[in-house]
């Protein structure tokens, strides 16, 4: 906790000092979005270098492609989760990746296999206990799915097995729930 | 707007140009633009609900690494690394056996020339000691040559005259012979002939000439039990008679007449 205070700005502040290319914008941009990006790619890969390096990869490209960044067409976050998932789910299927994947360890896998069952209360899943309570677990299942693995809505009705009309129905239903939720 | 259109679209699950049809729509309709707007705002604050703060260490290393455009660090991954130093490290441990082994045989053939050595060194001083003695039997034997090609010449040359000396009355059986050549003034004994007893430490033989009744010294000689060569004695133009007296040791000026041995005249 050494680090100074984070930097925080308001969004048109932000989007005005990336596009003058200030250090502070990266800055900015870091202290108020990697948390919510490294939700995202941790939850498409699990291995904790390879995820670190995606969160990289996309500082460095939201960096040199905010040009084709718009107010027109939507949010910040929106564009920078977009970018996020794509790398991540790129790297996830890439050649390099799935070789490494065959070639772990025994004991590699004994420990991320921990990682994944184990129970360990996590300070940042606090809120999500409300969140929980707003939607139903079959919402919920599906906006993981969706949002935050980067599944299509048809791959994800053919993992749950439920019809692609009632995906619809439920991501519908879950973003209203939450829309009620944060208002 | 009832279709879900937007809600694909803040999910990121929608084709290219269903992504168009939305961005036109939302320029043209500042409704459906709050409408997506309000989506999208909802779906950040699920996602920040769900963050996950990564490592602290990470913060500058992302930092450095866009404001200074390394962006493919990641390509050098920590594993392929590790794979690299697996690959080095097994011609390694083969070359340091072959170096053991090289060792080893090194010391031997150090230790097998070592001995060799010794052994040799040992023959060339027995060599040595070898030539040394052929040496001195060589010089011994050049001696004895030049030596009897003395005694040859005195045989082969006309000038020299034999002379037998006959024992005295002090000695009747006492007996030598003298050769000796007037022009080259040389004088010689034969030891084998000599018929004289041993003569003792403290005295030696000594031969004189008679030249005009006085007796002039020719030099001492011993008479010992094997005894054979030929001596050569001082030299004298002039002699009517040669004569042996038995003197003290080195010889004496003038002979002692009693214990004169021989005596023969020309």
């Amino acid at each position: 906790m050494s680090r100074k205070q984070k930097i925080s700005l308001s969004e048109e502040e932000l989007v005005l000092a990336l596009r003058n290319r200030e250090k502070i914008a990266i800055e900015a941009l870091y202290d108020m979005y990697s948390s919510s990006l490294y939700g995202v790619i941790s939850r498409i890969i699990i291995d904790t270098p390879t995820s670190e390096d995606v969160l990289q990869e996309t500082f460095v490209k939201i960096w040199h492609s905010f040009s084709s960044y718009s107010t027109e067409k939507g949010r910040l976050f929106t564009w920078m989760i977009n970018i996020a998932r794509n790398l991540a789910i790129d790297k996830l299927r890439s050649k390099d990746f799935k070789n490494q994947n065959k070639n772990q360890e025994l004991e590699n896998n004994v420990t991320s296999i921990d990682e994944q069952i184990n129970t360990i209360y996590k300070p940042e899943l606090l809120g999500i206990k409300d969140l929980v309570e707003t939607l139903k677990p079959e919402q919920k299942s599906i906006l993981d799915l969706v949002y935050f693995k980067g599944y299509t809505h048809v791959e994800a009705a053919e993992e749950l097995g439920i019809p692609l009309g009632t995906i619809k129905t439920r991501l519908r239903m879950a973003i209203q729930q939450l829309r009620k939720h944060f208002n | 707007m009832e279709t879900g259109i937007l809600e694909l679209y803040v999910l990121g699950d929608i084709s290219p140009q269903e992504k168009l049809q939305v961005e036109e729509m939302v320029a043209k309709h500042p409704l459906i633009k709050a409408e997506l707007e309000e989506i999208e705002l909802s779906m950040e604050l699920f996602a920040q609900e769900n963050a996950i703060e990564p490592n602290e260490a990470l913060r500058s290393r992302i930092l450095n690494s866009v404001l200074t455009n390394f962006n493919d660090d990641s390509t050098f991954s920590t594993v392929a690394n590790k794979i690299e130093d697996n690959v080095i490290s097994l011609p390694a441990a083969k070359s340091s056996s072959f170096y053991k082994y090289a060792f080893a045989a090194c010391l031997a053939l150090l230790l097998a020339s070592g001995v060799a050595l010794i052994s040799l060194y040992g023959k060339l001083q027995d060599s040595y000691t070898q030539i040394a003695t052929l040496q001195t039997n060589n010089q011994h034997f050049a001696n004895q040559v030049n030596f009897k090609e003395g005694e040859l010449q005195v045989l082969r040359d006309t000038s020299f005259k034999f002379l037998k000396l006959q024992g005295t009355a002090h000695s009747p059986d006492a007996g030598l012979t003298v050769a000796w050549s007037p022009a080259r003034k040389k004088v010689w004994i034969d030891l084998r002939s000599l018929k004289m007893p041993v003569n003792d430490s403290t005295h030696q033989y000594q031969l004189w000439a008679l030249v005009g009744g006085k007796p002039v010294d020719l030099g001492v000689f011993d008479k010992t039990a094997d005894s054979t060569d030929m001596k050569e004695m001082k030299s004298t133009a002039l002699a009517d008679a040669f004569a042996v007296t038995l003197e003290p040791k080195g010889g004496s000026v003038s002979p002692t007449m009693d214990q004169m041995m021989v005596v023969g005249k020309f």
